[in-house]
């Protein structure tokens, strides 16, 4: 807003003061990028960097590194949590927001909402004494009997069920996405301007077709940033799926084996790297996961913009 | 005249127990327009959405007396209201396209009612649209968004979707109070031509609309119908004072 | 009507479901909340506050030197990180506003806010771990710090929004140079919005592990020297919990404990007070 500052000295100084301290965050994040890109050099020199995210290799003995491993594991977390969560995460929504009476809107939105503040390692760690033996005994067992007979699905419930494994850990940080997504589109929900509503069920539609036909699609930008958003946020997850992930390089087709992801990758090795080529490769995986996820949080902005904008017009 | 709804020692309680509509009782006669006029508060929209049992949607509300449609009471506890409200349509404030093409607005009502035909569907909409005076505006662009449609357009649009599902009475509140004059003038328009097939409820602020458009007129304040008659009757030798304040802009 | 009927059956279905959804959600915070408290209520005794641990094996000792080091890590985050995200917001709702830098800062702060936490400690391992040439509790504070700057520049730049220009317009009427606006008037019109901010971004920092991890490291002894390795709790119980003694984790179900509950009240204050302030949501 245009405020002229008459030249008083003190106004020009506190003008420059906070306009650094704002400038902070460009600076860090091209300092992140800077950083973390020269002390990915001796990988990217060595390796290259299509030849690194392309190599199943991880082998600290040979000093043979390559991001596959890391990224499939990665990938497959990340996506199978999405979809556990946004579902549940909709649901959750549409209940809060059109659903429940009065006196339980508050409690639940709370209750939501404190799920989202525990801290990730709480998760990880009620993951490793708690989920797992319970996936590892009941669950497990009891998918391998049933969707596991069915050919080429079984594919996906084979091996020894341990607990520790790409299934625990997506389930684990579908449970720590889920407030964030519901919250994000309960908010999405709540700009549909009450007389549109009103107005499909003034032709006669019930609460699930006006939930179906008017709230979703007139919400779809803002629960579709909603979701890239958790996306971003589950990829660059670490504790909760640190513990029970199992930090194994492999890319493997069943759900029930360990792997690891970049995340759990850095958490694991970064401070037992003795080498200069190994602290390097995981400098090159740091920096992998945070153009990836600053795109897609990127993406994300530009939807929930975009649908912010549609209502304020 | 045949008596199509009939009003009967009506109360209206918003949370709370606030008393909203206090003893309403008149009569709404078929394929005639009823405008419901009053200063703002004076609960003329919450006795148009008792009509369609709009309140309903919020916890809370409470209804006591009769409303009569055809002779049977809409308030009762074993009304169906999907099947009321499509019997009851109703135009809001402002216009509320749906999220989709203008032809999947129209057809909405009639897919809900399980018309899926391709061929009926086209047809119902077109007269629909027609019966609006819209459809010369819109024939070339019925898969486009109806976001893409002026305001005034928007606003018949609706009528349209409103009419597509062939209710008996439509309900409108302020339809024209986000309008140009020019949109407002088609809109009024449109009325007299629909109430042939329709009996019309609308709730304005604007008397010289009331004065216009409607055949029978009811004047509510602070909760209260105090005079209903003929329109012409009421516009030009109002029985209550109270009236005749109103009618000649001297509160409100 | 039978097709009426179907579509009230579908409804009600759809409906259940959604429903059984937010239920699912309810259970797992009571399964994981109900969790911790079980198991860290019986491993908490107070000589957990008031001793060091025990070496590797031995049963007892305490978390002294964890509580103490995430005290200091997150005092310092906060000293180094409120004022830049305050001052930094402030910029954005006053001298920038409207302006184009206001966006951009406004946007990429969001993103940062989700940013991997993980990366921000590789980040400041190479640059305050790798060149000093130990693990050292400035770098963990560092560490918070940038991922407390962008949280409470958005909360600070929405709380300055949310004061009427009006306020400033009055406050100019009288001669007042903007500074003074800013920080005799605007600051405080949005003080209890900004508190807030600064206290849920503390219980945002104080739950991170992930850049604890190869900036402060962690050290088994007390220490409250910043420029050496210093414990932590996020830090310690990811380490006790993957250890193999017993008495490892269920000090590590102790402190989840302290750490959780620490963080769920702040969030439950921070929300009050926003209700009491600002009404509504």
């Amino acid at each position: 807003m245009p405020v002229s500052l008459k030249k008083n000295p003190v106004d020009l100084a506190f003008l420059v003061i906070t306009a650094t301290a704002s400038l902070s965050v460009l600076v860090l994040i091209l300092g992140i990028v800077f950083v973390l890109f020269s002390e990915s050099a001796l990988s990217i020199k060595e390796f290259g960097i299509l030849r690194f995210i392309f190599s199943t290799d991880w082998n600290p003995v040979i000093e043979s590194y390559g991001a596959a491993t890391s990224l499939f594991g990665t990938a497959v977390t990340t996506l199978l949590s999405l979809v556990l969560a946004i579902p549940v995460a909709i649901g959750i929504a549409i209940f809060v927001t059109e659903i429940a009476p009065g006196f339980l809107k508050g409690p639940i939105g709370v209750a939501i909402e404190l799920l989202a503040a525990i801290p990730s390692i709480i998760y990880g760690m009620w993951g490793l004494f708690t989920l797992a033996p319970i996936m590892a005994d009941y669950i497990e067992p009891a998918l391998q009997d049933t969707v596991g007979r069915i050919p080429f699905v079984g594919i996906l419930f084979e091996g020894t069920p341990m607990g520790i494994d790409l299934l625990t850990a997506s389930l684990i940080l579908s449970i720590m996405i889920t407030p964030f997504t519901a919250s994000i589109s309960r908010d999405a929900f709540n700009l549909t301007p009450a007389i549109v509503k009103e107005s499909a069920y003034a032709l006669g539609a019930t609460k699930w077709e006006v939930m179906k036909n008017i709230v979703i699609p007139y919400s779809k930008l803002g629960v579709f940033g909603g979701a890239v958003l958790s996306l971003g946020r589950a990829l660059g997850e670490t504790m909760a799926v640190a513990f029970v992930l199992g930090n194994n390089h492999q890319i493997t087709s069943s759900l029930l084996d360990a792997a690891a992801t970049i995340t759990v990758t850095l958490a694991n090795e970064f401070t037992e790297a003795d080498t200069d080529l190994y602290l390097s490769a995981l400098f090159n995986l740091a920096l992998i996961l945070f153009v990836m996820s600053f795109a897609i949080l990127a993406v994300a902005k530009f939807f929930l913009l975009r649908a912010e904008r549609k209502f304020t017009r | 005249m045949t008596v199509k709804v009939e009003v009967k020692g009506l109360n209206f309680y918003y949370p709370g127990g606030v008393q909203a509509l206090k003893n309403i009782n008149f009569s709404v006669y078929k394929n005639t327009v009823t405008a419901l006029i009053g200063p703002s508060g004076c609960g003329k929209t919450t006795l148009l959405r008792c009509f369609n049992r709009m309140h309903d949607l919020y916890p809370g509300n409470r209804y006591e007396g009769e409303i009569l449609l055809d002779g049977r009471n809409i308030l009762s506890k074993n009304i169906d209201l999907i099947d009321l409200r499509s019997r009851v349509g109703m135009v809001f404030q402002k216009p509320t396209p749906f999220p989709m093409s203008i032809f999947d607005n129209i057809s909405y009502g009639l897919k809900l009612r399980g018309i899926k035909k391709k061929s009926v569907l086209s047809e119902r909409v077109e007269h629909a649209l027609k019966q609006a005076a819209i459809w010369d505006e819109v024939k070339d662009k019925l898969f486009e968004s109806a976001y893409t449609l002026s305001g005034g357009q928007q606003q018949r649009l609706v009528i349209a979707r409103a009419l597509a599902v062939e209710p008996e009475i439509i309900l409108f509140d302020e339809p024209t109070s986000a309008l140009d004059p020019i949109s407002t003038a088609k809109i009024e328009g449109l009325l007299e031509h629909l109430k042939k097939s329709v009996t019309i409820i609308i709730v304005t602020h604007n008397l010289q609309q009331a004065a216009r458009v409607s055949d029978w007129t009811g004047f509510l304040m602070l909760g209260e119908l105090v005079e209903f008659d003929a329109t012409e009757k009421m516009f030009t030798s109002p029985r209550e004072k109270l009236t005749e304040d109103y009618i000649t802009g001297r509160f409100g | 009507m039978t097709r009426v009927r179907l579509r009230k059956i579908e409804s009600f279905i759809a409906l259940s479901l959604c429903s059984l959804a937010a239920f699912a959600g309810i259970f797992w915070l009571f399964f994981i909340l109900g969790d911790v408290i079980v198991h860290g209520a019986s491993a908490l005794r107070l000589e957990l506050f008031t001793n060091d641990p025990a070496p590797p094996g031995i049963e007892g000792g305490g978390l002294r030197n964890a509580f103490v080091g995430q005290l200091l890590i997150t005092f310092f985050a906060t000293i180094i990180g409120v004022p830049l995200g305050v001052l930094g917001g402030t910029f954005l709702a006053e001298y920038a506003r409207g302006k184009r830098i206001a966006k951009l800062i406004s946007i990429l702060s969001d993103i940062m806010v989700s940013v991997p936490s993980i990366v921000v400690g590789t980040f400041v391992y190479a640059v305050l771990v790798k060149p000093v040439g130990h693990f050292n509790g400035w770098a963990g504070a560092v560490a918070l710090a940038i991922i407390m700057i962008p949280v409470v520049l958005r909360t600070t730049e929405d709380m300055l929004r949310l004061v009427p220009w009006t306020l400033r317009e009055a406050a100019f009427a009288l001669g007042a140079p903007y500074y003074r606006v800013i920080t005799q008037v605007v600051y405080r019109g949005a003080a209890a919005g900004i508190f807030t901010g600064v206290l849920l971004s503390i219980a945002r920092v104080a739950g991170e592990t992930a850049p604890l991890l190869f900036t402060s490291f962690n050290n088994s002894f007390f220490s409250i020297n910043m420029n050496e390795p210093i414990s932590s709790l996020t830090a310690t119980i990811f380490q006790y919990a993957m250890g193999p003694y017993d008495d490892w984790h269920s000090q590590a179900w102790a402190a989840s404990l302290v750490i959780t509950l620490f963080i769920l009240l702040v969030t439950i204050l921070g929300r009050m007070i926003i209700k009491m302030r600002y009404g509504g949501k």
